[in-house]
């Protein structure tokens, strides 16, 4: 995952994006790349991927979004440096766009200047959400994106939780569902998003491979105190 | 039902289904459009109407005609939204109407911000439009609490035949938590048939007129009379709280309500950690409000802390709970910026080493 230059996530509304977007970019950023990660949500007002524009600065990561008092705003804004860096990519990008078909119209809107190669469009499914209770509910979310997106999905991920009630069945269930889905589109799960404390009882049983989770967004009352030592937090404002 | 992950907003509108509501009325506003989003494509599927009325004051007036012809309904909005229904509310609660009513709150005063915020206490409890009327107000602090309450705000408007308003703040429409829902559950009051409600005239019945018209002052006082003795009746049996943390002999009792108690409760475990006994009183009806309880829990503490997302709206209410008149320290975020568990735990070992400064008031 994220081995493109270009990787963009969609899926549905709630199904991760933001969480996968906001891991991944601190991964490779750890890893010494160069990395952009553009917030295109215009659909939830909050917990958007701006929200954790401290986190990314201090770690590197160049963030492109809404400025000023526009970052809280509930407006479809998509600023001009998105179509800058879709020309001109640089190091590696990540586009979290918004949930549903709504959120996905975005993308449609950037097909002019959206690269052929070396991109991949990853859609993240979570089977707890009541929107995809089965695979016949997202292989239709898949077409529904494809279809406003006006572009091709490339792989799955899935990211099948249920917050701090997961257990290693619901992370499987939610794995075995994926490929199911996976098999009816014809596309790959690149792989399952798992926080770390689940890694260890599930990563031996899984049909894909992991992609290991810290959660970063969160309420103000999961946020341990102890944390604020070792840097910024993630909140609202 | 098997647990689903859901967004308060998804929650509160499921709620509304499972509770036998079929009708929804409401005005697009951040930060609750997902409720009226969610209603919109699942309505249809339980045989329901959803209507996006062209303003909040329409809405409330749908639901006003809805709830007339003895309907389940509700809607939701955001502060400015409810400000507009006001007069509609008091009309329902003039010609008893059940109503379920939700505000999910954000920053004001004005148009504000849309980040979370509880500043529409004072509104929902003491004032929210002309009149003697009171409204229920359930202040849930978790996704599934918001869930159940939305459902048993549907019983106790029937019951009560008033409107009943569910209040979180912005937190509790957005965040995603799991949910569950329950199949057998029963109606939390005996609920006898609608027989007031306007459902047509067979010569059956007395005509049954929904009306908050009374040009005889004689009977509007009498009406006025009749609706207190209800009022009363909320009083003395819909107080809800809940309790935590060090209540026999805390060195610092917190109220607190929402996801505020939460990020307190959060601060309450830390500070046990370093021996700070702390206890909370947690309203989760914020009218009826639970006088007693926080009495009763107040009188075993050395200091009473209030913290909300409101310059300290609740603070009356916790003054009007106590035995005698004591300092009461406060703790705040306003303008959608959220309290954070370490405020709290800073506020609490300040009051400990006497540097909080209390509240003055006359």
């Amino acid at each position: 995952m994220f081995s493109r230059p270009l990787t963009v996530l969609v899926g549905h509304f709630g199904s991760g994006k933001t969480e996968i977007a906001l891991n991944g970019a601190l991964d490779l950023a750890a890893d010494g790349e160069a990395v952009t990660l553009a917030d295109l949500d215009v659909v939830k007002p909050y917990f958007r991927s701006r929200s954790a524009r401290h986190i990314l600065a201090e770690a590197g990561v160049r963030l492109i979004a809404p400025e000023g008092e526009n970052v809280y705003a509930d407006l479809p804004i998509i600023v001009p440096q998105v179509r800058d860096i879709l020309r001109q990519p640089q190091g590696k990008t990540i586009l979290d766009v918004g949930g549903d078909g709504t959120g996905a119209r975005v993308l449609g809107s950037l097909t002019d200047v959206l690269p052929t190669t070396g991109i991949e469009i990853l859609v993240v499914l979570n089977f707890s959400r009541p929107s995809t209770p089965d695979t016949a509910g997202a292989v239709a979310m898949v077409h529904e994106i494809e279809a406003v997106a006006r572009v091709r999905v490339t792989g799955l991920i899935s990211n099948t939780h249920m917050m701090d009630d997961t257990t290693p069945e619901i992370i499987l269930e939610g794995a075995r569902l994926a490929v199911e889905t996976g098999a009816a589109l014809d596309l790959p799960v690149v792989a399952a998003a798992i926080h770390e404390d689940m890694a260890a009882s599930v990563n031996g049983d899984l049909p894909c491979p992991a992609f290991i989770l810290k959660r970063i967004v969160k309420p103000p009352f999961e946020v341990q105190p102890q944390r604020k030592t070792v840097g910024p937090l993630f909140v609202l404002n | 039902m098997a647990k689903k992950l859901m967004k308060g907003a998804e929650a509160i509108g499921e709620a509304a289904v499972q509770a036998g509501c079929h009708l929804f009325f409401g005005y697009p506003i951040t930060p609750q459009n997902e409720i009226p989003e969610y209603l919109s494509s699942r309505l249809p599927q339980v045989g329901g109407t959803f209507v996006q009325a062209e303003s909040e004051v329409a809405s409330i007036n749908m639901l006003y005609g809805a709830a007339g012809a003895g309907e389940r309904v509700m809607t939701s909005s955001s502060s400015p939204g409810i400000s507009l229904m006001a007069e509609g509310i008091s009309y329902c609660a003039g010609a008893k109407l059940p109503v379920v009513i939700v505000n999910i709150m954000r920053a004001g005063p004005g148009l504000g911000g849309i980040l979370p915020s509880q500043a529409d206490y004072f509104q929902a409890t003491k004032g929210l439009a002309h009149g003697d009327f009171r409204v229920l107000v359930l202040a849930p602090w978790s996704i599934q609490e918001a869930a159940d309450l939305v459902q048993d705000a549907f019983d106790l408007a029937d019951y009560y035949r008033n409107p009943v308003m569910v209040v979180g703040d912005g937190l509790i429409g957005q965040m995603m938590e799991p949910v569950e829902f329950y199949e057998d559950r029963q109606p939390i009051k005996e609920l006898p048939p609608k027989t007031w409600a306007s459902t047509g005239w067979k010569r059956d019945r007395p005509k049954a007129i929904i009306n908050s018209l009374f040009l005889d002052p004689a009977e509007l006082e009498q009406h006025n009379i009749d609706l207190k003795k209800k009022y009363d009746l909320m009083e003395r049996d819909e107080v809800r709280f809940a309790t935590y943390g060090a209540l026999d002999s805390a060195d610092v009792v917190i109220v607190a309500y929402g996801t505020v108690a939460r990020v307190c409760l959060s601060a309450i475990e830390a500070l046990e950690n370093d021996g700070i006994k702390v206890a909370m009183v947690r309203p989760i009806t914020l009218w009826p409000f639970p006088y007693e309880a926080v009495r009763e829990v107040a009188s075993k503490a050395k200091d009473i802390l209030v913290v909300e997302l409101s310059t300290g709206q609740m603070i009356e209410d916790v003054r009007l709970a106590l035995h005698r008149p004591r300092p009461i320290h406060f703790h705040c975020r306003l303008g959608g910026m959220l309290v954070s568990p370490e405020e709290v735990i800073d506020k609490v070992k300040a009051i400990k080493a006497g540097t909080s400064e209390e509240v003055h008031y006359a």
